[in-house]
């Protein structure tokens, strides 16, 4: 049965859209705080009206890090799976608006709690720092909608195996499925601290918190997160941009392979984290480096796969030599080089990243900023700059208009703009970070000490970067805006690329959840049961809330 | 014959168009520039604890 539709349907197409009109005014709020904390942080700028820095310290990372990237990939995963699956049922649709709704409540909840400068908590809202409890609570309904969505994704998978049997599900509705799983075994981490520990807490049902047990539910859902980010992204590389070039997908058996060992990989790893926390045994430490270690190898499938599509394509197009397939690349078309642009800055992202995980060697850039600027190119250039190469094409797909000459042309200078942006404001912290310039904390001179006098040139160089992205993003905001309303009325493709013919056949293998989600539970299991115990075991005296803002 | 044919010059220019030698240096190259990174600041780390 043929269930893939060339264009999605109109009430489907409503719902996504509604998830990406949250997540575009975030993107404005988000970045706006983003501005005026690298401007704060220059030491040449103060905020007005009382503002507290740790406030919008707390705005930029919730909104941006939580809310805009929730709602853009439930949208952008209704969306695939309506293309390749079929339009969704009624009954799926329902979901999918309750769970929107139900998230935008949430996020509503949160905003209105941090902008009353009563959840100033910072991004990890760690304890013992304590957020009114509504926060909390806005949070928790953020991510119960999400699971909504995913239902929805979940049953017409259901449905398409059932129409299908024996077949391999479209890999675009695959992919959209493991990170669907993923997502919701992780967030059982963070919805087991807050709805057990911080929820009660806040509302003084009771008097103290175990500080490290919450810690390390947060960041067993905390690590998985960022792949829960970055799989949409690996999608629109894996099946949108070999179609947008004009190439076939390398091998669609090696795509599902990459992501089942993220789904494996990226659950039990929360401690990498936690490296320099108290109170975990270094040897569960080690286990869990090893097991952040193997996420490198789908990470380099992925890698080879991406330059294996790129060079077949342009040895087609008559490429010779080394690297001529470079130069056959569509450089004009936005909806190729700006993910393309993210696709690279993943490869020093990646880098930094296997410094964080090293064990010991996360002493030498723990709790700096480099840890700020690694995740600004992770999530906030690779991850952003791809969901603003989808925006390209799939906000006109939904509604019904085309990406012009014009409005390609500016978004490139925008992906452009971000690059040079970030490539300030990311390798200042990066740079900073390695002379020990801590995250998170706002300007200060330290008492006039020498170390902290050598961070301030970094700072300005971050604000500096931070105004050319704040541009980048109000760009971006005017090419969304268009897209969703202006542009001339048409038919924008919605690119899912085929399958190369020299590929081996998909096996059915990868459809056996009971096997994958078996293996997952294990791994948890495995790496987390010991370390609780003893966490458990030995806890010491709870800590009291805290509200230093 | 055989022997007309070994000794026959063929211009062999014309490039395997389903060649994957560009990938196989790309990410050479990418494992390299991880392990510098990673080297760099490990000797750094060396140097300070």
């Amino acid at each position: 049965m043929n269930t893939l539709n060339a264009k999605i349907d109109r009430r489907d197409g409503k719902l996504v859209m509604a998830h990406f009109y949250v997540a575009f005014i975030a993107l404005a709020v988000g970045g706006l705080a983003g501005l005026l904390q690298t401007l704060v942080r220059s030491g040449k700028f103060q905020l007005p009206a009382g503002i507290g820095y740790y406030q919008i310290l707390t705005v930029h990372g919730v909104v941006l890090g939580l809310v805009l990237t929730t709602f853009f990939i439930m949208g952008f995963q209704i969306a695939a799976t309506s293309r390749t699956s079929g339009t969704l049922s009624n009954l799926q649709r329902k979901l999918g608006w309750i769970g929107f709704w139900v998230m935008t409540a949430g996020t509503l909840m949160a905003a209105t709690m941090i902008l009353l400068n009563k959840a100033s908590v910072l991004y990890t809202f760690y304890a013992p720092l304590q957020a009114h409890f509504i926060y909390y609570l806005g949070l928790t309904l953020v991510v119960v909608g999400s699971w909504l969505d995913g239902a929805a994704v979940l049953g017409k998978y259901i449905n398409w195996r059932k129409q299908n049997p024996g077949q391999p599900s479209p890999l675009i509705t695959f992919m959209a499925v493991v990170n669907t799983m993923l997502w919701i075994v992780a967030t059982i981490g963070v919805a087991a601290t807050v709805l057990f520990q911080l929820l009660p807490w806040s509302l003084g049902l009771v008097d103290r918190v175990d500080v490290l047990i919450s810690r390390t539910l947060f960041w067993y859902f905390g690590h998985p997160l960022v792949y829960f980010w970055l799989l949409p992204a690996y999608m629109a590389w894996y099946v949108v941009i070999p179609k947008v070039i004009g190439a076939k997908i390398f091998s669609d058996s090696l795509a599902r392979l990459s992501f089942i060992l993220f789904l494996l990989f990226s659950i039990p790893v929360g401690f990498h984290h936690q490296l320099m926390e108290p109170g975990i045994d270094p040897a569960w430490k080690f286990l869990q480096v090893v097991l952040t270690f193997l996420v490198v190898i789908p990470s380099l499938m992925t890698a080879f796969s991406l330059f294996a599509t790129f060079e077949s394509f342009g040895r087609s197009k008559g490429a010779t030599g080394l690297f001529g397939w470079f130069k056959k690349l569509p450089w004009g078309d936005a909806r190729f080089t700006v993910p393309f642009i993210g696709m690279l800055s993943f490869i020093p992202a990646g880098a930094g990243g296997l410094v964080n995980a090293s064990h010991q060697l996360n002493q030498v850039v723990h709790n700096t900023i480099w840890v700020t600027g690694h995740f600004h190119l992770t999530l906030a250039t690779a991850v952003v700059l791809t969901f603003f190469g989808i925006s390209y094409w799939l906000v006109p797909h939904l509604t019904g208009r085309v990406l012009t000459k014009a409005m390609n042309k500016l978004a490139i200078y925008q992906g452009v703009l971000w690059a040079i942006g970030m490539t300030f404001m990311s390798g200042a912290m990066h740079a900073a970070g390695l002379l020990g310039a801590p995250r998170r904390s706002s300007f200060s001179e330290y008492g006039g000490a020498a170390q902290a006098t050598e961070w301030i040139p970094y700072q300005i160089a971050q604000a500096v970067g931070g105004t050319i992205l704040f541009i980048a993003i109000i760009l971006m905001l005017y090419i969304f805006v268009n897209l969703a309303f202006f542009a001339p009325k048409g038919e924008e493709e919605f690119p899912i690329g085929e399958i190369s013919d020299h590929a081996e056949k998909t096996p059915m293998v990868f459809e056996n959840w009971k096997l994958w989600l078996g293996i997952t539970v294990l791994l948890i299991l495995f790496a987390y049961t010991i370390p609780f115990i003893d966490m458990i075991q030995n806890a010491p005296i709870g800590s009291k809330g805290y509200k230093l803002w | 014959m055989a022997k007309t044919e070994l000794n026959r010059k063929t211009k062999t220019e014309i490039e395997d168009s389903s060649s994957l030698k560009g990938t196989l240096a790309s990410v050479f190259l990418l494992g390299f520039f991880l392990i510098v990174t990673w080297v760099s600041v490990y000797f750094l780390f060396l140097n300070r604890f």
